[in-house]
């Protein structure tokens, strides 16, 4: 072997190894600022309320209590409202991908005459807001769904946006899948759902991850419609609610002289680290339930096989 | 079954006072109720609240904001049926000008409502300045009227300092604003880092959103007035005159002294950025030497060193004035103006705060008797202090007391939420200052509870100053103006207005304070000359507003 | 000319006629379409209703149907407002920046992803580099202000190296404002902003690559001949819908870090709505209304403007 040979396959050698060095140094360090304020929040989570006031915390609890989600988990309410939570992000997940993946393929088929105006309607609605209290006038008095389950599940049933990331995608599958079980006798229902929906399942999770993170963090529609009824209260409603209660303590003494104050001089929790608990509580079961759906959209699949 | 005795001789009390409930039976009714504010959802077998269902029939279904404030109650009230009992929290005006509510003085008399007519006529309260111009009453205050003698108690606005730097001046309080920046600027030329190396922060001004009274407000007090918001009104004129204080010549020598501390080093550029949450950091950790604030705003701060027992850098207020060099050569609002010291008012009434009755309830007479019956001597025991020898006891001289645990557990909030209707209590009509017998009707404000509660440090302290309590370093409270605190009186007409006029404030001072000693005069005319004609704008409605108050006769 | 016209009027019935017997054919199209076209026409433009709002002085005592119209008088307050202009400015060049870094670092992230062979490494680094959005704004905000302050870890780390001499006050100065928001949600809203792209690489065609390779194109051409193409699509739709947000810079980031120093830089339209329409005790919505509408008009204006660019550039459309 001459010097020259191994300078050259070297050279190849090091061009390949380069690249994917450099690479994992970029990802690591971008892990390592997204990773931090995440774990700074759990410190913050898992620490003392009034020790707390004075920040200053980092990766690790200065002084150790478990209270802030104690504070959060006395409350039996809180049990009830994770099933409301639970059951409203599952069916408004699936009414949503049903509905939204039907339509983003019959508004991907170029031969389909409504196309052009159907997708115009839908798309505006990405950009005109009424206003709420006419949107409230609707839902509450019109459709009567004020202080019903339902109310979480029927106005929420559909999304512009995941609308148009599905019919890109499907836009991109090759044609000739659809052409060739059109030739089969397949109508257009037949075509989606026997072919296209399960050619589609990267871009249906990652719409039913938009979907289910929307429902799940949603405490709105409990604020607007059903907030005087305890059994219907979702969990990001109660959760809120326990933080702005605590955050109230101090505020509230504005009227109430001593007696407020003196409430919020004891009190065992802080605004700060029951926000942290919050965030915790709330993402936790959405980090649990990720993995399921990010299979399908970072491994992807192999379209050549189904081609085959 | 001295428990059950003692309850049905209360029982049969309330029933006596209330001949109106006694004649029907009362039929349990469900009420539903909105409260302006966050809150805890009370326990299912909340002690109070049984009593109230038991004995009164009357069960609550409470929601709480979680929402925008004025969000919400525009929402509620496009609705077609009003939560029967509605508290407006700090947005009250909205509902009132909706009229949506029942007028409490068509229900009123004396032989019907006897604790309520008693509440209007024969304490503190001016039933007149209460009513809107066409003689309604829609709100029955939640606070402030006061029976038989008034307890000065002092959680407002104040400059403070940490006590240790009282400790190091040999316990001389700072009087005037010159005395107070002097010692700040000794204390760190002798000790010029915190404990834990950290430079200290002379003083600290709090610029974030609605806080921004930290930045505005101080002048009229150095002027020698109470807290009326953002004006100034000569109280000795029949006309009261009414001026905004901030942009005015007297205004002048607060803020230039705040840009010479700036530039010798004693206020930092960040204090105009931070937020409230670092705020109460530096607080809590000590930074802080002084600032200007009021004193429930930063309670979680002071608690923090409490709890770790550095009670000398907990924070003491004082009244500081200007000294009359300061304003020489400076015109004064009016002639003979007393630039004495007026922190506290006597007897501030909330106004327009509390519950409000819908017209959509379904029997509103009955929710007066519910408001007049807990307004009851007998009641408002039960609601302030609780139930006897559970909540807290006689001691030997006869008087109400706490001991040290049922006082700390009123602060616990999972106590509160299994045996206190502090949902309903806040927002009903109280009577505050004292029982006939003397005990004070707020335990807090008991005076055996609170010498009880006082710190070893603080106690030594006020030794060392000489006060009983920390009221004593400010006068004895002014006689409250007619028109009440004008900081009360509602903005909402001039609302687009008002608003700029706050936000050239919040923009323009901190560049004035920031801003070169050289360009200060410059700035200063630039900023008077921006908000003139929205000072102008205010200041008239605000006069207008305080003459509707004071001579409601000449606008019916 | 009259020629044209008739062969016009001939052609239309027969054109028509056809329209209705493809639309019979299409019966299974329709089925899937259709009920969530009604669905909108309920729950998105019956309220636009509305509207009207924006032309009355609005009083909650009389509501909707009893208040006064004024016709134009609060679009006039608004567009003689310099706040209200100084709004716009601030939106605009705050949802440019966001549009910009957002979507290149988006883009370049997911790219990088795809280049990482080692499966539980990809999927680790996905997974934590989109923890950030479920932060709330308030935490992130709290962080950023504490890092970016005079003795914040960045000043620290600028007086370290010896870029500067006296710490930059960035959370003072009008001029960094935008900047500061850009970068934090870039770093906030990154990973979440990668799924999508991520999601769109699986459909390119392996046996792509396997040819690049055999043509012996190397990494970078990879990247750039099949990578990229292969998301152009999700791109550009997302880019025009992007396009018509433009109005939209958000309210709680800047918001929260506003304050007297930098409040020239800082106010987007809905922190002006915010603190006009709102603010006060009592709330004028018609402002409130007015602005929306001018938004959602201006919207779908840029909206159409890029759809069109787009097709003449023939590239994908949204529309």
């Amino acid at each position: 072997m001459t010097t020259a040979a191994i300078k050259n396959t070297g050279i190849k050698k090091r061009r390949d190894i380069v690249f994917p060095i450099v690479n994992t140094c970029i990802l690591i360090l971008l892990c390592f600022t997204t990773l931090y304020p995440v774990l700074n929040t759990v410190a913050y989570s898992f620490n003392d309320g009034l020790d707390a006031v004075k920040g200053g915390i980092g990766l690790w609890p200065r002084v150790w209590s478990t209270e802030s989600y104690a504070s959060l988990m006395r409350d039996p309410a809180i049990y009830k409202a994770f099933w409301i939570s639970f059951s409203k992000t599952i069916l408004t997940t699936f009414l949503n991908l049903f509905w939204t993946g039907m339509l983003a393929y019959a508004l991907s088929r170029r031969e389909y005459v409504l196309r052009r105006f159907i997708t115009l309607v839908l798309v505006f609605t990405m950009y005109i807001n009424a206003g709420l209290i006419p949107n409230y006038l609707l839902i509450s008095k019109t459709l009567g769904l004020k202080n019903t389950y339902w109310v979480y599940i029927i106005p929420t049933m559909f999304s512009c946006f995941n609308m148009i990331v599905i019919r890109t995608y499907i836009a991109g599958l090759p044609d000739a899948l659809v052409e060739s079980a059109r030739i089969d006798g397949a109508g257009d229902l037949r075509s989606y759902f026997q072919i296209i929906l399960p050619l589609c399942l990267p871009v249906m999770a990652t719409v039913a991850l938009f979907v289910a993170v929307g429902a799940w963090n949603s405490w709105f529609d409990t604020y607007l419609y059903n907030g005087s009824k305890k059994d219907l209260y979702s969990m990001q409603y109660l959760l809120k609610m326990k933080l702005a209660t605590t955050q109230n303590q101090a505020s509230n003494a504005a009227n109430a002289t001593a007696d407020a104050l003196a409430a919020a001089q004891k009190s065992k929790t802080t605004p700060v680290t029951v926000r942290a608990a919050i965030t915790v509580v709330s993402a936790v079961p959405i980090l649990i339930v990720y993995p399921f759906l990010q299979r399908y959209f970072v491994t992807g699949m192999a379209l050549g096989s189904v081609k085959g | 079954m001295r428990k059950i005795l003692a309850a049905l001789l209360v029982l049969a009390m309330v029933l006596a006072l209330v001949p109106a409930v006694m004649a029907e039976a009362p039929a349990p009714i469900t009420v539903t109720v909105f409260k302006g504010d966050p809150g805890d959802q009370p326990t299912e077998d909340n002690k109070m609240y049984k009593k109230i269902a038991d004995e009164l029939g009357i069960t609550f279904e409470i929601e709480f904001l979680a929402g925008d404030l004025n969000q919400t109650i525009n929402l509620k009230i496009e609705d077609d049926k009003q939560p029967d009992l509605f508290d407006g929290g700090n947005s009250a005006e909205i509902i009132e000008a909706a009229d949506v509510l029942i007028d409490y003085m068509e229900y009123i008399s004396e032989e019907k409502t006897p604790n309520i007519w008693r509440h209007l006529h024969d304490t503190n309260v001016k039933l007149d300045q209460l009513l809107t111009e066409d003689g309604k009453l829609y709100i029955i205050p939640n606070y402030g009227v006061t029976y038989n003698r008034n307890i000065v108690s002092y959680n407002g606005p104040s400059f403070f300092l940490q006590k240790k730097v009282i400790e190091f001046n040999e316990y001389k309080v700072p009087k005037t604003i010159n005395e107070y920046f002097d010692l700040i600027e000794r204390y760190i030329a002798a000790n010029p880092n915190a404990d834990d190396g950290t430079p200290y922060t002379g003083f600290a001004i709090l610029c974030e959103d609605w806080r921004r009274f930290c930045l505005i407000n101080p002048v009229q007090h150095l002027m020698g007035r109470p807290n009326d918001g953002e004006v100034i009104v000569d109280v000795h004129d029949p006309e009261y005159a009414t001026w905004t204080f901030v942009d005015k010549d007297y205004a002048k020598p607060y803020y230039k002294k705040l840009n010479e501390e700036f530039h010798k080093g004693l206020i930092s550029p960040d204090t105009f950025v931070m937020n409230f949450e670092q705020y109460k950091n530096e607080l809590a950790n000590g930074h802080i030497l002084g600032m200007f604030d009021q004193a429930w705003d930063f309670g979680e701060a002071t608690s923090a060193l409490q709890n770790e027992k550095r009670y000398p850098e907990t924070f003491l207020p004082m009244p500081l004035l200007y000294e009359a060099s300061d304003l020489e050569g400076i015109a004064m609002p009016s002639e003979n103006w007393d630039l004495s010291e007026h922190y506290i008012n006597a007897g501030v009434i909330n106004r327009d705060r509390g519950f409000g009755i819908a017209k959509t309830a379904d029997d509103p007479e009955r929710l007066v008797q519910l408001v007049d019956t807990l307004l009851s001597d007998e009641w408002q025991i039960a609601l302030q202090w609780g139930i006897e020898g559970e909540d807290w006891f006689t001691d030997e001289n006869g008087r109400m007391n706490m001991t040290k645990e049922q006082y700390e557990q009123r602060s616990d909030s999972e106590w509160v939420r299994a045996n206190k209707a502090d949902a309903i209590f806040t927002s009903a009509p109280k009577k505050a200052g004292t029982m006939d017998n003397g005990n004070s009707w707020s335990p807090d404000l008991q005076p055996e509870i609170r010498d009880a509660n006082l710190s070893d440090y603080d106690k030594a302290l006020y030794e060392k100053l000489g006060i009983k309590q920390i009221e004593e370093l400010f006068s004895e409270p002014i006689e409250l103006a007619p028109y009440g605190e004008a900081w009360q009186i509602d903005k909402g007409p001039i609302d687009t207005d008002y608003q700029k006029w706050l936000q050239l404030q919040v923009e323009w001072l901190p560049k004035i304070i920031s801003g070169s000693e050289a360009d200060f005069d410059a700035n200063w005319a630039a900023f008077t000359a921006e908000m003139a004609p929205y000072s102008e704008i205010y200041a008239n409605f605000m006069h207008e507003e305080i003459l509707k108050q004071v001579y409601p006769e000449r606008y019916q | 000319m009259t020629a044209r016209s008739i062969s016009n009027n001939a052609v239309k019935p027969a054109r028509k006629k056809g329209f209705f017997r493809t639309l019979g054919k299409q019966w299974q199209l329709m089925i899937m379409s259709v009920p969530m076209l009604l669905y909108v026409l309920l729950f998105n433009y019956a309220p636009l209703w509305g509207w009207v709002t924006a032309f009355q002085d609005y009083q909650a005592k009389k509501g909707m149907f009893g208040s006064p119209w004024v016709g134009l008088d609060n679009f006039k307050w608004l567009f003689g407002n310099n706040d209200f202009l100084l709004s716009i400015r601030n939106t605009l060049a705050m949802s440019l920046i966001n549009l910009v870094f957002g979507t290149v670092s988006a883009v370049l992230l997911a790219v990088l992803l795809n280049e990482v062979r080692n499966k539980t490494f990809k999927r680790s680094v996905q997974t934590i580099t989109y923890l950030p959005h479920f932060l709330s704004m308030v935490i992130v905000v709290n962080m950023a202000q504490n890092l970016f302050s005079s003795n914040g870890a960045i000043n620290d780390l600028l007086l370290g190296v010896g870029l500067v001499k006296e710490p930059v006050f960035f959370l003072g100065k009008g001029e960094y404002f935008w900047w500061l928001v850009g970068v934090i949600n870039v770093w906030k809203e990154v990973g979440w902003g990668t799924i999508i792209y991520i999601a769109a690489m699986t459909s390119i065609d392996p046996s792509l690559y396997e040819a690049a390779a055999i043509d012996g194109a190397g990494r970078f051409q990879r990247i750039l001949h099949v990578t990229l193409p292969g998301i152009k699509s999700t791109f550009m739709v997302l880019l025009i819908m992007n396009i018509g947000h433009l109005l939209e810079a958000g309210f709680e980031i800047q918001y929260l870090m506003r304050n007297g120093l930098v409040m020239k830089y800082s106010d987007t339209i809905d922190v002006f709505v915010m603190i006009y329409s709102f603010g006060g005790s009592r709330p004028h919505y018609a402002y409130g209304v007015a602005a929306g509408m001018f938004k959602s008009i201006v919207g779908i204006i840029l909206l159409l403007g890029a759809n069109r660019i787009a097709k003449l550039l023939d590239e994908e459309t949204l529309i």
